[in-house]
């Protein structure tokens, strides 16, 4: 054997898979550990063989970047091997997503854990854009939640460089709920604007706990927009007429932010209506929004560790002889290229989960 | 905030680059001459193996040998992107591909024609510039899909995954922006000069066949090769960026004088008939394992099919005792039976 396949081999040993998570048509996530220590992992296999043009690109990006990014609020890519015709990606364990956290019904947010949760995901944001890349598909359910409560950005499969102009790029990014009126309008050349449009919208969506701008169409998704924030004029965001795909969408009145985020303080709508301009130049910069009075105002951010969490996450700290039955059955098969493992599996055991006591730090998490 | 207090690492040394792929020069040597020597051992060993004695004809490829062939194929390169019209970023990226793999591996096992095809292939692939395998490989002679998809993972691997590579030709352009705004520019110095810019950049592309990049960060390369143009234009940067007597200039200028020799030694054209030479001894010498259809090829294979076969039935005979204890579904988890990773066809 050669010593790279050699070197291959000797990694791939060092990982143990248990069980299987979740599976899409592209990846299987499976839950694993670390042999030597017993460190929980998540091991995504992309099967590499089905496809004509070789490794994909969503994985090429993926593994691309966060090889380089290294960020307490950015997902730790802890290895990398090949099994035969699969790529393995070792990713740091993560037990949740916000998106879980927003519709887990039994939670209330306050002020301070939303301020929390919004300074990890702009510091995130301000590392990635501090090195030049655009991650491009930012939602709840891409922003994983650690056991500790750290929020890491994840799913590097649309991220790409940025920064040199006169390159094009794609519009067709970002979920179409958090994508900006820029792209909906066919931009070809952006920034990182973009990125910062969809944290606001999650910031709003952490306000109101259900989507804040959900279209059904990409033309409806204008509409919803231009209903919430009015339809930009001219002067709002001078040249928007002339992108490529510019339609007329109606005129619809601005109303205040204040009539729908009715409990927010000033200084919150402050800072979610300058990640929400229509003008993306002029749209607040990560780093910028990371020094904005909100985050210095009281109340302070929560501590991570004080952050409200899913009962899924609480069972998921449990060592597996406490869970009853079958807890491998493979039938959790909504993976939507997450990492993380479906709730519904263990949802129905918070009872269980409830009667004990989660204040130890368990090992190996 | 916790992090803004710590003094931030400067972009470049945080990368992969900086951290896995910068040797010496005595380094460099030292890797190449203990890969060659690991092959020519295996080689003769297996040569032996089949045909007692026929090891001690062959003659075998030197260090120096191996890296003349390498760099005939990094001149390929820039041959290929110019014929599928690819950005400069292709070109360097699959350029460092390919320095970096036979830091890892010789010719000797993996022929640089076909490491050269995968690693262009990767390049627009990881530079966001990708094209479909098959108008790849339709556009050049003799090469079908699978020679490229073959070598893909060894390629990746070698490269330890860390696709990401600065790039020196970006310095370059940013010197010439800085140039532009330095306090001493003289107007339109963008127009005036811009020929002083494109001879750096001829020698910046220079720099790609030696060892430079392996070395030294992009923008000490970068300066070099606008010194070679222009020592005037350098300084004049430099002296901006730093004060003049301080310790760091003179370390940069000992470092630029060191690459421009650098650059200018590996600017003759390619010798041809050396490397033909080269490559035909080299179709003596290379790894029987690895030529598809010679007896070691078909031996290596047999055994892998064996082993194969071996833990397909230690699967079965797994199972079948489980269904025999009746726990199929039962303790797999507590008597530490991880997954099987080779659920391929899952």
């Amino acid at each position: 054997m050669d010593a790279v396949e050699k070197a291959n081999a000797e990694r791939q040993k060092q990982w143990a898979k248990d069980q299987k998570v979740g599976e899409g048509t592209y990846a299987v996530v499976y839950r694993g550990r670390e042999a030597s220590t017993g460190r929980k992992v998540a091991i995504k296999k992309i099967k590499v063989g089905q496809f004509k043009d070789g490794l994909d690109m969503s994985a090429i990006r993926e593994v691309k970047y966060l090889r380089e990014l290294k960020h307490q609020n950015i997902i730790e890519l802890l290895d990398v091997f090949s099994s035969k015709t699969n790529l393995n990606l070792v990713l740091e364990f993560l037990d949740s997503d916000l998106e879980m956290i927003i519709k887990d019904r039994a939670l209330v947010f306050l002020p301070a854990d939303i301020k929390s949760w919004m300074a990890m995901t702009f510091r995130g944001l301000e590392f990635c854009h501090r090195n030049w890349i655009l991650h491009r598909d930012l939602k709840p359910n891409n922003l994983l939640i650690a056991s500790d409560g750290q929020l890491k950005i994840a799913d590097f499969g649309l991220a790409r460089e940025f920064g040199d102009p006169g390159y094009k790029m794609t519009c067709q990014v970002i979920t179409r709920w958090y994508r900006p009126p820029e792209l909906l309008f066919g931009s070809r050349y952006y920034s990182s604007a973009v990125d910062i449009w969809s944290v606001g919208c999650i910031f709003a969506e952490l306000m109101l706990r259900t989507p804040y701008l959900a279209g059904e169409s990409d033309m409806d998704q204008l509409k919803t927009i231009f209903r919430a924030l009015g339809t930009p004029t001219e002067q709002d965001w001078p040249g928007h007429t002339k992108l490529p795909d510019y339609v007329p969408i109606g005129q619809f009145p601005k109303t205040p932010l204040r009539d729908l985020f009715t409990a927010a303080s000033a200084d919150t709508l402050n800072l979610l209506s300058q990640c929400l301009v229509y003008e993306p130049r002029k749209r607040i910069a990560a780093k910028d929004a990371l020094s904005h009075s909100y985050f210095f105002a009281h109340p302070y951010p929560s501590h991570p560790s004080k952050l409200p969490k899913c009962a899924a996450q609480l069972t998921a700290a449990l060592p597996l002889e406490e869970l009853d039955g079958n807890t491998l059955s493979g039938k959790t098969n909504r993976l939507k290229r997450k990492l993380t493992s479906p709730p519904d599996e263990t949802k129905t055991r918070s009872a269980v989960a409830r009667r004990l006591d989660f204040t130890k730090p368990t090992p190996g998490s | 905030m916790a992090t803004s207090n710590k003094t931030l690492t400067p972009l470049y040394e945080a990368s992969t680059q900086f951290k896995n792929w910068r040797h010496s020069s005595e380094d460099l040597a030292k890797i190449r001459s203990s890969l060659n020597s690991a092959a020519v051992a295996v080689i003769r060993q297996t040569l032996e193996a089949y045909e007692p004695g026929s090891s001690l004809a062959v003659s075998f490829l030197t260090p120096d040998e191996e890296l003349l062939l390498v760099r005939l194929y990094i001149s390929k390169i820039s041959q290929l992107c110019g014929f599928f019209r690819f950005p400069e970023e292709v070109e360097a990226t699959a350029v460092s591909y390919l320095k970096r793999f036979y830091l890892k591996n010789t010719v000797m096992d993996w022929h640089p024609k076909n490491v050269m095809l995968t690693a262009l292939f990767l390049a627009t692939k990881t530079t966001n510039n990708p094209i479909s395998l098959e108008a790849y490989t339709d556009n050049i002679p003799k090469t079908a899909p699978s020679d490229v998809l073959e070598l893909e993972f060894l390629v990746a691997q070698s490269l330890g995954f860390e696709f990401a590579v600065w790039h020196a030709h970006r310095a370059l352009w940013g010197i010439w922006l800085d140039l532009q705004t330095v306090p001493t520019a003289p107007p339109d110095r963008a127009l005036l000069e811009s020929e002083k810019y494109d001879a750096a950049h001829r020698h910046l592309r220079n720099s790609r066949l030696s060892d430079a990049e392996l070395i030294y960060t992009p923008s000490q390369i970068a300066l070099a090769s606008l010194s070679l143009a222009s020592p005037e234009l350098a300084a004049e940067w430099a002296e901006f960026k730093f004060p003049l007597g301080s310790p760091s200039l003179s370390r940069l200028q000992s470092i630029v004088a060191s690459i421009k020799t650098l650059i200018q030694s590996s600017s003759q054209p390619v010798d041809v008939e050396a490397v033909r030479a080269v490559d035909l001894r080299l179709k003596l010498c290379k790894n029987p394992e690895k030529v598809v259809g010679s007896k070691a090829y078909l031996a290596k294979k047999a055994e892998e099919e064996r082993k194969a076969e071996e833990k397909r039935n230690r699967k079965a005979t797994d199972v079948q005792q489980a269904i025999a204890e009746g726990d199929l579904f039962g303790d797999e988890l507590t008597r530490g039976l991880a997954v099987d990773d080779d659920d391929d066809d899952d």
